[in-house]
C-alpha cells in the first residue's frame, strides 16, 4: 500500500507499459495536445454517472495521486437528473484526503437530459471519461474528440456495425489530433497480463494453434420494474443492460474483456465466426430482461501467420450453474492463460489494472509518459465481439469485413423521451433479413445423406 | 463389382480393420458365437422399422453382396404395427429382394415385439429403435446370445449406458460379435488418417473441434386423439430427451466418437452452455433443447486437450459437419489422409460396417465388438448435454455413477406419461449443489 504513493515504482510500471506497446512511442515530456492546464490541475468530466462511471472517475482521482498530477473532478453528466444528483452526493460525501479535496463540483457543471454531454463538452475538461450504456458510446466519442478532449472511454464502444464505423472515424482523428485515449479494457493495464502476453509475443510458449476464453457468470439487470410515468426510452436506458441496442448483449459487454486478452495475444482480430446461444432460463413474459439472449458461444476464426487458429469463446449469464472467467492460449510449446507469466515470479504486482489505466492516461496527456491511443484497439475489440453475437443471433458463418461494412444499426431512429420506441424483439436464429443464407452456400449437414 | 474382385478387397479390408482395431483380435476362420446359419445364410432380424431401421437392414443386404455372404432378413419388429407393415412393403418391393423372406409369423408389434423376435433363430439383429430403448434391446439380445448391429447412440442417461456397458462386458465375456452404427470407424479415410494421428504424424494433440449443425428432425407433427402418452412421445420421438437424447446425443455423437478415437479416449469432464433459440413450447417440439455448445477436457498422455463441441437443429442457418484435430505440426479434419492421396475404392462406411460385423460372426475377419466403444461415445455427447442442462461443471465418473434415470416408470400404453419440461440450467434436482457450509450458516442467521 505505501508503494502506491511511490512515483518512482509508478514510473518503472510506465517503462514496462512502454515496451510492451505496439502504438508508436511519441517523446516523452511533451505535455501533448488538449492539456490545456499545464500548470493547472488536470480537469475531469464525466459523462454517465453509473455505479460504472463513478467508479472510473473515483480511479482516477486516485490515479493522478499516485502519479503526483493535480487532478479535479469538476463536472458531471447524465441523462437522468436523479442520477447525476446521487452522483453527484456520493462524491461530495466521499471520505479520505486527497480525494475528497479534488471533487470541485458545482451546480452549474452538472448536467442532465439527453444532450447533457454536449454540454459538458462545451466546458474547460479537458479528461473525458465516457461510462454511458455502450450504445451510446460512438456519438459521445465522436463529439468528444470533436471537442479535442482526451478521453477515458469505458468498454466496449458501440453495439453494432454503423456505430463502431463512426466509432473508428472519431478514433481515426483522435490520432491525427494527437490526443490521448485509454479505454476500460484494463488487462491492457495490468502488470500480469503485460509480462505474459510480451512472452508469449517473443514466441515463449511456441507457435500459437488454439485459443479459447470464456465469461460466464450470473445475470445482471438494472431497473426491474417501470414507472408508469417512463416514456419507452427511459424505460430501455434505466435498465440498459437487458437492451441490446444499450449493452450489446453480455457477450460484448462483459466478454469483451477476454476477447481483448485474445485479440492482444493473437495480435490479430478474427476474420470469421460461427456461433449459437439463445435464451436458456429467461422468459418473455418479464419485461425487464429485455431482448438479449442469456448465453452466446462463438467459433472464432484468426488468420496468423499463414494458418487458421480458432478461438472459442463461452459466454453466459446464468443463475445457480457454474461460472468462469478466463483466457487461454494454446502454444506448440505450452499453454498460458495470460496471466501465468508462464510460471514465472512476477518482479512486482503493480498497480491494479482499473487505477492503472488512468496512470496511464494521465502521463499520457502530461507527456511524462508514453503516448496512449488505444481507440482503434478497443473499437476493433468491441467489434469482435459484436461479431459473435450476430454470428449467433443470425445462425449464419459471418464476416469480418461484411459485418463492419454492413448496415447493421440497432439505435432506434428517433432518440427523444416523447418517441414510441416499442421494446425490440428477442432475436431468433434463421429469420429476419440478417438472416437468409448467402447463395452459393453449402446446405446443412453437407451433401453427403448421414444416419 | 464381381463376387471374387468383391472377396479380394473385403479380404484386404480385413486386414486393415484388423490393424486398425482395438478390441481383441480372434484366431481368423473360426466362426464365433452366435453364429447359427453354419453354412447357410446368416439369418437378419431388424427391431425397430423406421426410416433408419429399414434403411440398415438394406445396407445389410447391400453388404451381402459385396462381401459375397448370403444372408436372409428373416424378422422384423416394432413397437407399431403400422411401421412394421410398412418396412416390409418397402423391403419386400425393393429391387433388390430376393433374400427378404419374411412371414407374418416372423413380423411382430407391441412393446414386447423385440422379445418374441430376439426368441427365434437369429445370427445378427439390428437394433434401430428410438435410442432410450437400446440398453434394455441390447441386454436382451446378449442375454438371447445373438450378434448384434446397435445403431447410435445406445442410450440417453446414466442408468441407461451402465446397462449397456454391463451388457457390452458380458457381450465380450461371451464373444458376440458387435459392430455399432458410428459409421466412420468403417470408413477407409477417417481410418487411415486417424492411424496416421495415432502414429504422431501431426504432431502432439493440442486441441480439438466437432461439429453438427443442421436443420431439425421432427417426427410425428400432430398427435392422433387415440394415441396414449407413451404412444405420441415415441412417434414424436425425436423430439423427447429420454427417447432421443436431444441433437447433441442423437447426431452428433458420430462426430465425438471420431474425437475420441482419434485423442484415444472420452473426456473427463465438461462445461457448456445451449438452449432453444427458436423453438416454441408447440407440443410437437417436446422438451429438448435446439443448441448445444461444449468444451470438453481430455487427458492426453500428462496434457489436457480442449475440444469445442457445437451441435444444433437450426433452421435456415449455416450448417457444420465435422471434426478437427490440431496437432503441434499440423491439423487434420481427421478424413484427410494428411494431405496423402487417398487410395480410393472400398465400400460406403455404412455398409462396409455390416460387412464387418458379417465378416467377424462368420470367422473371417478379425473379431469386432463395439460395444464399449459407442457406450463411451454415447455417454460423452450425454455428458455435454447436461453439463449444458444443468448448468454445472461435470466430471464423467460423477455423472456416469449418477442417478440420471430418464425413461418414464411404467412402460405401457396405458400409463399416464406427461411430458417431461424443457430443461433450464440452475433449476431442478441436478441443479442443486451443496453451499459452503459458511454461507448456509449465514443465510440460516439472517432468516
Amino acid at each position: 500500500m505505501e508503494q502506491r504513493n511511490n512515483p518512482g515504482i509508478t514510473r518503472r510500471g510506465f517503462l514496462k507499459t512502454a515496451a510492451a506497446a505496439t502504438a508508436g512511442a511519441v517523446v516523452l515530456g511533451a505535455p501533448r495536445p488538449g492539456y490545456v492546464a499545464e500548470s493547472g490541475p488536470l480537469k475531469i468530466g464525466l459523462i454517465g454517472c453509473g455505479g460504472r462511471g463513478s467508479g472510473a472517475a473515483r480511479d482516477a482521482l486516485r490515479a493522478a495521486e499516485i502519479a503526483g498530477v493535480p487532478v479535479q473532478l469538476v463536472a458531471l453528466a447524465d441523462v437522468f437528473k436523479d442520477k447525476v444528483d446521487a452522483a453527484k452526493k456520493r462524491f461530495m460525501e466521499s471520505k479520505g484526503g486527497g480525494l475528497r479535496e479534488s471533487i470541485k463540483l458545482t451546480d452549474e457543471m452538472c448536467f442532465s437530459g439527453l444532450d447533457c454531454h454536449e454540454k459538458l463538452l462545451k466546458s474547460d475538461v479537458n479528461y473525458v471519461i465516457l461510462a454511458t450504456p455502450p450504445g451510446f458510446r460512438p456519438m459521445h466519442f465522436a463529439a468528444a474528440v470533436e471537442a479535442k478532449k482526451h478521453i477515458f472511454t469505458e468498454k466496449p464502444v458501440a453495439t453494432d456495425a454503423v456505430g463502431t464505423r463512426k466509432f473508428m472515424a472519431a478514433a481515426k482523428k483522435s490520432e491525427e489530433l494527437k490526443l490521448s485515449v485509454v479505454a476500460g479494457t484494463q488487462r491492457r493495464h495490468t502488470l500480469s497480463f503485460i509480462e505474459t502476453i510480451k512472452k508469449i509475443h517473443d514466441g515463449k510458449i511456441g507457435e500459437i494453434l488454439a485459443a479459447r476464453c470464456y465469461d460466464c457468470r450470473g445475470p445482471v439487470f438494472h431497473a426491474k420494474e417501470r414507472d408508469p410515468k417512463w416514456s419507452d426510452l427511459e424505460w430501455q436506458i434505466r435498465a440498459w443492460y437487458s437492451y441490446c441496442w444499450l449493452s450489446g448483449d453480455q457477450i460484448v459487454e462483459q466478454a469483451i474483456h477476454s476477447i481483448d486478452a485474445m485479440n492482444w495475444a493473437l495480435g490479430a482480430h478474427p476474420v470469421r465466426a460461427f456461433g449459437s446461444g439463445g435464451r436458456a432460463w429467461k422468459t418473455k413474459e418479464q419485461e425487464y430482461m429485455g431482448n438479449i439472449w442469456d448465453n452466446i458461444s462463438v467459433d472464432y476464426e484468426y488468420e496468423i501467420g499463414g494458418r487458421t487458429v480458432h478461438m472459442a469463446t463461452l459466454t453466459r449469464h446464468w443463475v445457480n450453474s457454474d461460472g468462469i472467467v478466463a483466457e487461454v492460449v494454446v502454444g506448440t510449446q505450452r499453454e498460458s492463460d495470460c496471466r501465468d507469466n508462464l510460471g514465472e515470479p512476477l518482479k512486482d504486482e503493480g498497480e491494479s489494472g482499473s487505477i492503472q489505466e488512468h496512470i496511464d492516461l494521465i502521463n499520457s496527456i502530461t507527456g511524462k509518459g508514453r503516448y496512449y491511443n488505444e481507440a482503434m484497439q478497443i473499437a476493433e475489440t468491441t467489434f469482435t465481439a459484436i461479431f459473435g453475437r450476430e454470428a449467433a443471433y443470425t445462425g449464419r458463418k459471418l464476416t469480418w469485413d461484411g459485418l463492419l461494412n454492413s448496415d447493421l444499426d440497432l439505435l432506434p431512429k428517433e432518440l427523444s423521451f416523447e418517441a414510441k420506441i416499442p421494446a425490440p424483439p428477442i432475436p431468433v436464429p434463421g429469420t429476419g433479413p440478417g438472416a437468409e443464407p448467402a447463395k452459393g452456400g453449402k446446405k446443412a449437414g453437407g451433401k453427403k445423406r448421414e444416419k | 463389382m464381381n463376387n471374387e474382385n468383391g472377396i479380394r478387397t473385403t479380404r484386404r479390408e480385413f486386414l486393415k480393420t484388423a490393424a486398425a482395431a482395438t478390441a481383441a483380435v480372434a484366431a481368423v476362420g473360426v466362426p464365433r458365437p452366435g453364429y447359427v446359419a453354419e453354412g447357410g445364410p446368416l439369418k437378419i432380424g431388424l427391431i425397430g422399422c423406421g426410416g433408419r431401421g429399414t434403411g440398415a437392414a438394406q445396407n445389410a443386404l447391400a453388404a451381402s453382396e459385396a462381401a459375397g455372404i448370403p444372408v436372409q432378413l428373416v424378422a422384423l419388429a416394432d413397437a407399431f404395427k403400422d411401421q412394421v407393415d410398412r418396412a416390409r412393403e418397402r423391403l419386400q418391393g425393393q429391387k433388390a429382394r430376393e433374400n427378404v423372406k419374411l412371414a407374418d409369423e416372423t413380423c411382430f408389434a407391441g412393446l414386447d415385439a423385440y422379445q418374441k423376435l430376439l426368441a427365434t433363430d437369429l445370427d445378427y439383429v439390428i437394433l434401430a429403435t428410438p435410442p432410450g430403448f437400446r440398453p434394455i434391446h441390447f441386454e436382451a439380445a446378449i442375454a438371447a446370445k445373438k450378434n448384434v448391429f446397435c445403431e447410435k447412440p445406445v442410450g440417453t442417461d446414466a442408468v441407461g449406458i451402465r446397462k449397456f456397458m454391463a451388457a457390452a462386458k458380458k457381450s465380450e465375456e461371451m464373444k458376440l460379435s458387435v459392430v455399432a452404427g458410428t459409421q466412420r470407424r468403417h470408413d477407409r479415410n477417417y481410418r487411415e488418417t486417424i492411424k496416421k494421428i495415432q502414429a504422431g504424424e501431426i504432431g502432439d494433440l493440442l486441441a480439438a473441434r466437432a461439429y453438427w449443425c443442421g436443420g431439425p428432425v421432427f417426427k410425428a407433427r400432430e398427435r392422433k386423439p387415440e394415441w396414449s402418452d407413451l404412444e405420441w412421445q415415441m412417434r414424436a420421438w425425436y423430439s423427447f430427451c429420454w427417447l432421443c437424447g436431444d441433437n447433441i446425443v442423437e447426431q452428433h455423437v458420430h462426430n465425438l466418437d471420431v474425437i475420441n478415437w482419434a485423442l484415444g479416449g472420452h473426456p473427463v469432464s465438461a462445461f457448456a452452455s445451449g438452449g432453444r433459440a427458436w423453438k416454441t413450447n408447440e407440443p410437437y417440439m417436446g422438451n429438448i433443447w435446439d443448441n448445444f455448445s461444449v468444451d470438453y477436457e481430455y487427458k492426453v498422455g500428462n496434457r489436457t486437450v480442449h475440444m469445442l463441441s457445437m451441435s444444433r437443429h437450426w433452421v435456415n442457418c449455416a450448417g457444420a459437419n465435422g471434426e478437427a484435430v490440431v496437432g503441434s505440426k499440423r491439423e487434420s479434419n481427421c478424413r484427410d489422409n494428411l494431405g496423402a492421396k487417398a487410395e480410393g475404392g472400398g465400400e460406403a462406411a455404412m455398409v462396409q460396417e455390416h460387412m464387418d460385423l458379417m465378416n467377424s460372426i462368420i470367422g473371417k475377419g478379425p473379431h469386432m465388438n463395439e460395444a464399449m466403444q459407442v457406450a463411451e461415445s454415447s455417454f460423452t455427447a450425454i455428458l455435454g448435454r447436461e453439463t449444458a442442462y444443468t448448468g454445472r461443471r461435470l466430471g464423467w465418473d460423477e455423472l456416469l455413477n449418477s442417478d440420471l434415470d430418464l425413461l418414464p416408470k411404467e412402460l405401457t400404453f396405458k400409463a399416464k406419461i406427461p411430458a417431461p419440461p424443457v430443461p433450464i440450467p440452475g433449476s431442478g434436482p441436478g441443479a442443486e449443489r451443496p453451499k459452503p457450509a459458511g454461507r448456509k450458516k449465514a443465510a440460516k442467521a439472517k432468516a
